[in-house]
């Protein structure tokens, strides 16, 4: 467990609004650790603490993608959403950006299958099968392609059960949480003052809101997680 | 699988142990994430049984490492950070953000739904603009406005944030305001605009007139029968000028009469004679509508006998003919005359169609007259002046008096006085 230097700049920080939190009287007491003061009526985290843990996600993550472990990011916020789809894609893992379906972990069997489909119809349209179809079937058909491409498109190299998620508001995808839980697979979130970072394995107290503090903190985690893969490769 | 669960139970003991670190005022052990499923945990917290699943044993490692990060994290909390606690607290004050209510923001559209724009402006969180505010004119969507994901814009808040930190914004006042400045601008100008009419009231009709609403009073409308029948003319377009624009008091006061005005302006010269039909009669005259605009015939200019009121000689609908008198550019009106169209004073009175006959005729001496007093007033004015030429007090031009002096030009008169004066 080597302890890396993940360039946490505190100016930096500050200036994207991490530190924010939710309103004062939005708050969930179990928190109370991770709140540093209370300012006009909204809650300032600490940021101290935000670093540690960042810190420690980070070095949680290199050290799995070095050895080849998959990792799935969890993000559905309007704000979120596409940035989540960006940082993955740099990254090399995984997402889910629209809807979090219900049983996309504990019920994978059926993912599976639906992911099945989905490259199947993928394969039709680029051979071209789907032109030679009557047009109702080829539209039918080209419409579920639309509709997985939107939900599972973040997925589709996921062949089993990701081995950490990492997951942006807690109170948004509190499903996916719960399907961590049961089934084992540790989890790294964003806790806003308003969650409950006893849900998750390593709780990141940042703001959740902001499109900017989102960006920043993915970026800092899908460093790691690049920086892991490369030193893996590397010592091949 | 006890010997997978006993381990776990060990290892959540040694959390028991441990419950130093930053201040875990709430409970003594804490049963983090995936250890909350595995062990089915209660201990007052509101997660209770979770056994569904027991773990593969290749997770184990992974939950193993995630444990001990996590205590490793709570035990030496600033290891690896570079700031300090103090630091923080400094530099926190320079990083606050305060929006109120009127401030004007930059922001970037990052999300359009069917009911407004999400905007990125800085703060905790993301703006909201709603459709009814964005554009002073319905919208279907706010992409009309120029709303794409990705442009940026200035805003107005108008509503503080809620409990989410939302602050709701408007472009709708700055458009307002513009509208105003516009407005005013066009004033200025005396430019013709077009305005559609939305409704009418007592007085007049309401127009929408360049994204704001004004009113066009009843007696500035030029088309014929408007206030008797004002449902003719709902929906209709009709080309205005300004009147009065104060946006202060919301007043916007438009004018079709003069719009309208402008265009037929060259049509009549003064003394030239037109078949007028009357529109409407009022005490002190009557309101004659020639081609397509209306002037006014007043009560004395109807005849040179004394009439007491207009009823007796005219009523609307009456057809004659009636001459220019004058016309009055800036307020759209045009002032007609019978009187000098009678042949013999009191005939509007007992013989109205002697009147009309005679109308042309009448007319052209009334012409010659007019023009044989110009030529006068002319001459009068040129003799005056040569009167004040002969020398007669001080006058105008320096040149007789340099003639006089026998000096070719002031310039070097001055020179020379400015010498002999040094």
């Amino acid at each position: 467990m080597k302890q890396k230097s993940w360039n946490i700049n505190l100016e930096e920080v500050m200036q994207v609004g991490v530190h924010f939190g939710h309103q004062a009287r939005k708050w969930n007491p179990k928190m109370a650790s991770y709140i540093f003061t209370e300012r006009k009526g909204i809650h300032i985290l600490n940021l101290t603490q935000t670093a540690r843990f960042l810190s420690e996600a980070c070095d949680l993550l290199a050290n799995a993608s070095s050895k080849g472990k998959q990792v799935l990011i969890v993000g559905t916020k309007y704000q979120a959403a596409d940035l989540v789809a960006s940082a993955s894609i740099k990254a090399r893992c995984h997402y889910i950006n629209q809807k979090w379906l219900g049983g996309m972990l504990t019920n994978w069997s059926t993912i599976e299958k639906r992911l099945q489909r989905f490259k199947d119809l993928e394969n039709k349209e680029k051979t071209g099968v789907l032109n030679q179809l009557p047009k109702k079937e080829a539209a039918t058909l080209k419409r579920q392609l639309v509709q997985l491409r939107k939900y599972l498109g973040g997925i589709k190299y996921m062949t089993s059960l990701p081995d950490i998620v990492i997951i942006i508001d807690q109170q948004k995808e509190i499903t996916a949480i719960n399907e961590c839980i049961t089934l084992g697979i540790p989890t790294i979130c964003l806790v806003d003052t308003d969650c409950d970072p006893d849900l998750t394995d390593i709780p990141i107290p940042a703001n959740d809101d902001a499109r900017a503090s989102i960006r920043w903190i993915l970026n800092k985690l899908t460093l790691a997680i690049s920086e892991g893969r490369y030193n893996s490769i590397e010592t091949e | 699988m006890a010997a997978i669960v006993a381990a776990q139970s060990v290892a959540a003991g040694a959390l028991l142990g441990s419950s130093k670190g930053f201040g875990l005022a709430s409970s003594s052990s804490r049963l983090a994430g995936a250890q909350l499923g595995v062990k089915g945990a209660s201990n007052g917290s509101r997660v209770t049984c979770r056994t569904a699943f027991t773990i593969p044993k290749s997770r184990q490692g992974l939950l193993e490492e995630v444990e001990r990060r996590w205590e490793a994290a709570l035990e030496s909390p600033l290891a690896g950070v570079e700031f300090t606690h103090e630091e923080f607290a400094e530099v926190l004050s320079k990083y606050d953000f305060s929006f109120e209510i009127g401030d004007m923001v930059k922001g970037v559209v990052f999300k359009s739904d069917y009911n407004g724009a999400l905007i990125d402006i800085g703060a905790k969180a993301p703006a909201y603009l709603p459709m009814a505010e964005a554009c002073i004119h319905k919208l279907r969507s706010v992409e009309e406005v120029g709303l794409y994901p990705g442009t940026e814009e200035e805003f107005v808040i108008v509503k503080d944030d809620d409990d989410n930190g939302r602050m709701i914004l408007s472009l709708r006042k700055i458009q307002h305001e513009l509208c105003w400045e516009r407005c005013a601008q066009l004033l200025a100008d005396d430019v013709v605009v077009r305005g559609t009419i939305l409704s009418s009231n007592s007085g007049g009709f309401v127009v929408a007139v360049e994204g704001l609403r004004g009113f066009v009073p009843f007696s500035q409308i030029s088309a014929r029968g408007a206030q008797s029948n004002p449902e003719e003319l709902l929906n209709k377009e009709i080309p205005l000028k300004f009147l009065e624009v104060d946006e202060e008091r919301t007043r916007l006061v438009l004018s079709n009469r003069k719009a309208t005005f402008a265009e037929s302006q060259s049509a009549f010269g003064i003394g030239s004679v037109v078949v007028g039909t009357v529109q409407t009669v009022k005490p002190y005259g009557a309101f004659i509508d020639i081609g397509g605009v209306s002037g006014l015939l007043h009560i004395s200019q109807i005849s040179h006998d004394r009439l007491t009121s207009v009823e007796t000689v005219l009523s609307p609908g009456d057809k004659l003919k009636v001459m220019v008198l004058s016309q009055d550019k800036d307020r759209g009106r045009i002032s007609l005359s019978t009187k000098k169209l009678e042949p013999t004073p009191g005939d509007m009175l007992r013989n109205p169609q002697l009147v009309y006959e005679k109308a042309d005729e009448m007319a052209k001496t009334f012409r010659q007259r007019v023009a044989q007093a110009e030529a006068a007033a002319r001459a009068e004015e040129l003799r005056l002046q040569q009167f004040q030429e002969v020398g007669f007090g001080v006058g105008n031009d320096f040149s007789t008096v340099a003639d006089d002096l026998g000096i070719d030009n002031l310039e070097s008169l001055n020179a020379s006085v400015e010498e002999t004066a040094v």
